[in-house]
C-alpha cells in the first residue's frame, strides 16, 4: 500500500521552472531512494512535501488523507519529519534533553521532569536498538550518532516517513553500515524513508525502490534489484548537451606544479604533476577532500605529509607565503570567504596585493590602484560604474569577476579556483569559462575544483576524480562525459565491477 | 518637483548617516551653548578652548583613537584605564629619577606598548576572547601599580601620599607642566591648551594610517570578514596583536598628557572608568561595535561631544554629582538609539511603502 502518492507535481519560481508534472510514490515498509544531480529539484520536491513551500499545481495524498495546501505543522503531525543535511540537534544538550525539546515533560510547576524523560529515551532506544547514553551531552556524540538522534528524536513524534536527506555525507564506513543496520530493522517494522544521495555504492545497498529526477522533470521509477549503477547513471544525466564549443587543444609548458604523496584533513596521498598552461579539474561529491586538497594547496589548510612545489620550490607556512611563490586561490562559497562586506569594490580588489606590496610600499597610491583595477575591469568585463561603490551593490557574477581580478592583480603562475561559479548566473558563467581558457592560453596554470561535471567539458584538460579523499581516475579532456565521472565519483565503479564499464 | 524633493531627502540621509557624529556634535554644543546662557552667562570661545584642553578630551582622546582600532577589528579593551595608570606611574618615576624630557617619553610609550603586546599575546595567540582577557589585565596592571606605590621611595614617586607626581626641584618640571601641560597657544583673542594640539597630531597621523595605509585597511578588512580577510593573505592574528600594541602606545601618549597637566597619578583611584569613557568616545564616533566600520575622524567629534556632555551635566544648577553618570548613561543610550535604530526604522518604513505600492497594483 502506498503510504505517499504526489502526482503532477509543479512548481516555477518567478518565471523559472522548477518542478514540472512529478510524480512520487513511496510504499509502507520501504527506502526509497530519490536520485538527481544538484539542480534536479529534489530539494524543491522535499520542501512541498514537507509544507515549506507551497506547490503551484499538483496533489499530495499522505496515508490516505489528501493535502491540497500543507503546512510545516500539518505535514509534521500527519508524520512526515525531515532529518536535514546539516544536523539540528543542540549540542549542549544531553541526548535525553534534545529528544524532548519543545515538548518537554513538566510537572504540575512546569518543570521538567528530567526521570520520566530519561526513562522514556531509555525505552525508545531499546526498542530501536540505538546504544547511546541518554544522559550524554550531545556534544560528545560521533556524528553518527547524532545522525541516530535525529532519527530516533523524529520517531519519538512517531513518524511514518523520513526524509534523509544525505545522511551519510560525513559518516565513515562502519558507521554508514550501523545506520543501515537500524534503516532496515525500522523499515521492517513499517516505517517508510525517502533517501537521498550521490553515492551509488549505498543506494544500492540500503533502497528498495528509486525514483530520478532530471532538470526538474521525472524521469523514471522503479525497483533497485532490476536496475544497473550505470543505467541509473543515465537517467540521471539524461542526454549530453554541450552548448558551445569553447575548449581548444593548447600546446603545455614544462611541469611546474608537482604534488607527491601529499596529505592533509580529508585527502591523503595524492600524487599529481600539472604543467605551465594547463587546466586541471578536481571533481567528486561533496566531502571528497578535492576542496581540501585545494586549501591546503594555499595554505589556508596544513598539510600533515607529503611534498607540494611550484616552480620547483617546496611551499609550507602561512597563507602568504604560497602567494609569494606564485600560488592563488579563488575561495568557495563568495560570501563567507570572498567578500569584505564593509569594503567598496576597489578596496575588495586591492586587498590581496598589498600583502605582498606593504613591506615596500606601505602607501596606498589611489591612482596606481585605479589603473591596475581599470585593467582588469576591461579584461574581465566587470560591470561596475564607481570602482567606491559597495561590492554588494554588484551582482553575483560580476562580484565572483572582481575576486578574479584580486587574485590576477598578484600575478601568480598557478590559479586555484574552488567551485568559481557558484551562485553565478548562466551567462556569467559562461563568460568565467573563456576567462579561464584565456588565463591558460596565457601561460597561467589552472586548477579548478567543482562539481559540475559540463563546466570541466568547457574548459579541463584532464579531469581528476577524487572518491574519499583519494584520486580515483584521472580522465583525459576527450574522455570526460558525464557518465564516466559520475561512475567513479560514486564510486559506482567498485559496486558493478571493473567489467562492466569496459 | 517631487522627484527633486526626494533626491535632497536622499543626500541628507546619506550624510547624516555618513557624518553623524559632527551632527551629534554640533547638537550637543547648542545644548551646551542654551545651559549657559540659562545660567545667566554668555556663550564664549573660551567655554569652547575649555572643552578642548580637557582632560576628557585630551587624555580619554587619544585612548579612544587606539580604542577605535580595537573596536573596528571587532575587539575590545578595557584595560586601558588602568594601564594609563600603570603607564603615567612609569612616566614619573623616570622623569624623577633621570630629568631627562626624552627618556620619560620614551618609557611612557615603551611601558603602554608592553601593556598592549601582553594584552594582544593573549587574545592573538592564546585565542582568548579579548573581552575576558583584557578585563583580567585590567585588575592586574591597576593592583600592581598600587603595590608599588605604597613601598616606593617617596624620593622616587615624588609624593609621600600614595601617589605619583612630578619632582617640582627638577629643571625641566617648568616646562613639563606649566609651559606645555597646561600652558595654551594665543593667537589674536583665542588661546587653545597645547596638549589639544598633542591630541589633534597623533589623531591627524592615525587618520591617515587608517585612510592611506595598507596596514589600515586590512584593519578594516579583519572587522569586517575575518575569513575573506585571512584568505586573502592578511596575517590575522599579527593585525589583532598590533591593534592593541597601537592602543598601547596611545595610552603611553595619555599618561605623558595626564603626568604633565595633573602632575600626578593616584593609582586607587585616577583614570576609573576611562576604558568606558574611552568606548563611549568610540561610539559616539559612529564606529560599528560589530567592527568593520567607522571613520577615525569621528574619534574626534566623539571625544569632544562626551567632554561637552559631561560640561553640560555639570553647568546643570542644582544637580547632584551623584546623579550625573545617570545622565551620561542616558545621552549615550539615546545616541545609540537614533544611530542603530534609525536605519531600521527607515528600513522599515521603506518595507510598508513598497507592501503598499504592490497592493495597489495587485489590484
Amino acid at each position: 500500500m502506498a503510504i505517499l502518492e504526489m502526482n503532477h507535481v509543479s512548481k516555477a519560481f518567478g518565471g523559472a521552472r522548477a518542478l514540472h508534472d512529478i510524480h512520487l510514490s513511496v510504499e509502507e515498509g520501504e527506502i526509497h531512494a530519490l536520485l538527481g544531480e544538484n539542480g534536479a529539484g529534489k530539494s524543491t520536491l522535499m520542501n512541498i512535501l514537507t509544507g515549506v513551500i507551497p506547490a503551484d499545481e499538483g496533489t499530495i495524498t499522505f496515508l490516505g488523507k489528501e493535502y491540497p495546501s500543507p503546512t510545516i505543522k500539518q505535514m509534521e503531525e500527519a508524520g512526515i519529519a525531515f532529518v536535514h543535511q546539516e544536523l539540528n540537534v543542540i549540542n549542549d544538550l544531553s541526548v535525553a534533553d534534545n529528544i524532548f525539546l519543545c515538548r518537554e515533560i513538566r510537572n504540575g510547576l512546569g518543570l521538567i521532569r528530567q526521570k520520566e524523560q530519561l526513562l522514556r529515551t531509555r525505552q525508545l532506544f531499546e526498542d530501536l536498538g540505538v546504544e547511546i547514553d541518554p544522559t550524554a551531552m550531545v556534544s560528545e556524540l560521533k556524528t553518527s550518532e547524532k545522525q541516530l538522534l535525529e532519527i530516533c528524536r523524529a520517531l519519538y513524534e512517531d513518524a511514518k516517513l523520513l526524509i534523509l536527506d544525505e545522511p551519510t555525507t560525513s559518516l565513515s564506513n562502519s558507521e554508514i553500515e550501523h545506520l543501515f543496520g537500524i534503516l532496515r530493522k525500522l523499515r521492517d517494522q513499517g516505517k517508510s524513508f525517502i533517501f537521498i544521495s550521490h553515492k551509488m555504492p549505498e543506494i544500492f545497498a540500503i533502497s528498495d525502490r528509486y525514483t530520478v529526477l532530471r532538470n526538474g522533470e521525472f524521469v523514471h521509477s522503479g525497483n533497485i534489484k532490476d536496475i544497473t549503477p550505470q543505467a541509473v547513471t543515465s537517467y540521471m544525466v539524461g542526454a549530453q548537451y554541450v552548448d558551445e564549443e569553447l575548449y581548444r587543444p593548447r600546446e603545455l609548458g614544462d611541469p611546474i606544479v608537482v604534488l607527491d604523496r601529499y596529505s592533509g584533513e580529508g585527502f591523503s596521498d595524492i600524487s599529481l604533476t600539472v604543467r605551465r598552461g594547463e587546466i586541471v579539474a578536481f571533481t567528486g561529491l561533496a566531502g571528497c577532500g578535492a576542496s581540501e586538497l585545494m586549501q591546503t594547496m594555499f595554505g589556508a589548510l596544513p598539510a600533515t605529509g607529503g611534498n607540494f612545489s611550484v616552480n620547483g620550490k617546496q611551499l609550507h607556512g602561512s597563507i602568504v607565503q604560497f602567494m609569494k611563490n606564485s600560488v592563488a586561490m579563488l575561495p568557495s562559497n563568495r560570501k563567507e570567504n570572498s567578500v569584505v562586506p564593509d569594503m567598496s569594490i576597489l578596496e575588495n580588489f586591492y586587498l590581496a596585493e598589498h600583502e605582498l606590496s606593504k613591506a615596500r610600499k606601505p602607501f596606498i597610491r589611489t591612482k596606481e590602484e585605479l589603473a591596475r583595477y581599470n585593467a582588469q575591469k576591461e579584461a574581465l568585463h566587470i560591470k561596475a560604474r564607481d570602482p567606491s561603490d559597495s561590492i554588494s551593490s554588484l551582482s553575483g557574477g560580476n562580484q565572483q569577476k572582481v575576486f578574479l581580478a584580486r587574485w590576477l592583480n598578484i600575478n601568480s603562475d598557478l590559479l586555484l579556483f574552488d567551485n568559481p561559479t557558484q551562485g553565478v548566473d548562466v551567462g556569467a558563467k559562461e563568460e568565467i569559462y573563456k576567462l579561464i581558457l584565456e588565463f591558460a592560453a596565457e601561460g597561467k596554470t589552472v586548477i579548478i575544483n567543482t562539481l559540475e561535471i559540463p563546466e570541466i567539458q568547457k574548459v579541463a584538460d584532464r579531469c581528476v576524480v577524487f572518491y574519499e579523499g583519494k584520486i580515483v581516475k584521472i580522465f583525459e579532456h576527450k574522455d570526460v562525459t558525464e557518465h564516466n565521472v559520475m561512475l567513479y565519483s560514486t564510486n559506482a565503479i567498485e559496486t558493478a565491477g571493473e567489467e562492466m564499464i569496459s | 518637483m517631487k522627484e527633486n524633493g526626494m533626491g535632497f531627502g536622499k543626500r541628507l540621509s546619506r550624510i547624516w548617516s555618513q557624518y553623524s557624529y559632527i551632527f551629534v556634535l554640533l547638537i550637543i554644543m547648542i545644548a551646551y551653548a542654551y545651559t549657559v546662557r540659562i545660567n545667566g552667562n554668555d556663550f564664549k570661545f573660551s567655554h569652547i578652548a575649555a572643552i578642548l584642553g580637557s582632560q576628557n578630551t585630551c587624555i580619554v582622546g587619544t585612548i579612544a583613537l587606539g580604542m577605535a582600532y580595537v573596536i573596528i577589528t571587532g575587539q575590545i579593551d578595557l584595560s586601558v584605564g588602568s594601564s594609563l595608570v600603570l603607564c603615567t606611574g612609569v612616566t614619573i618615576v623616570v622623569y624623577n629619577m633621570t630629568d631627562s624630557v626624552l627618556l620619560m617619553v620614551l618609557a611612557a610609550l615603551a611601558a603602554g606598548a608592553l601593556c598592549g603586546l601582553i594584552n594582544g599575546l593573549l587574545v592573538g595567540l592564546g585565542k582568548m576572547p579579548p573581552f575576558v582577557v583584557t578585563l583580567g589585565t585590567m585588575l592586574i596592571y591597576r593592583s600592581l601599580t598600587l603595590s608599588v606605590v605604597r613601598k616606593i621611595d617617596p624620593a622616587i614617586s615624588g609624593s609621600a601620599s600614595s601617589q605619583f607626581a612630578l619632582n617640582s626641584k627638577l629643571d625641566h618640571y617648568k616646562f613639563l607642566r606649566m609651559q606645555f601641560g597646561t600652558g595654551k597657544l594665543k593667537f589674536g583673542g583665542f588661546s587653545i591648551p597645547y596638549i589639544f594640539f598633542v591630541f589633534l597630531i597623533v589623531a591627524i597621523i592615525l587618520i591617515i594610517v587608517s585612510k592611506k595605509t595598507k596596514y589600515g585597511k586590512s584593519v578594516y578588512a579583519v572587522g569586517s570578514n575575518e575569513k575573506s580577510a585571512r584568505l586573502a593573505g592578511i596575517n590575522v592574528t599579527w593585525i589583532k596583536i598590533s591593534v592593541f600594541i597601537l592602543t598601547g602606545l596611545m595610552v603611553g601618549v595619555g599618561s605623558i598628557l595626564q603626568a604633565c597637566k595633573i602632575g600626578n597619578v593616584t593609582p586607587a583611584s585616577s583614570g576609573q572608568s576611562y576604558e568606558m569613557y574611552a568606548i563611549a568616545a568610540v561610539v559616539l564616533a559612529g564606529i560599528s561595535m560589530a567592527g568593520g566600520k567607522g571613520e577615525i575622524l569621528g574619534v574626534i567629534f566623539g571625544a569632544l561631544s562626551y567632554t561637552t556632555i559631561n560640561f553640560i551635566i555639570v553647568s546643570i544648577p542644582g544637580l547632584s554629582v551623584d546623579i550625573q553618570d545617570t545622565f551620561q548613561g542616558l545621552v549615550l543610550i539615546i545616541v545609540i538609539l537614533i544611530q542603530t535604530a534609525g536605519p531600521s526604522i527607515k528600513e522599515s518604513i521603506r518595507r510598508a511603502k513598497k507592501r503598499r505600492q504592490s497592493s495597489h497594483t495587485a489590484d
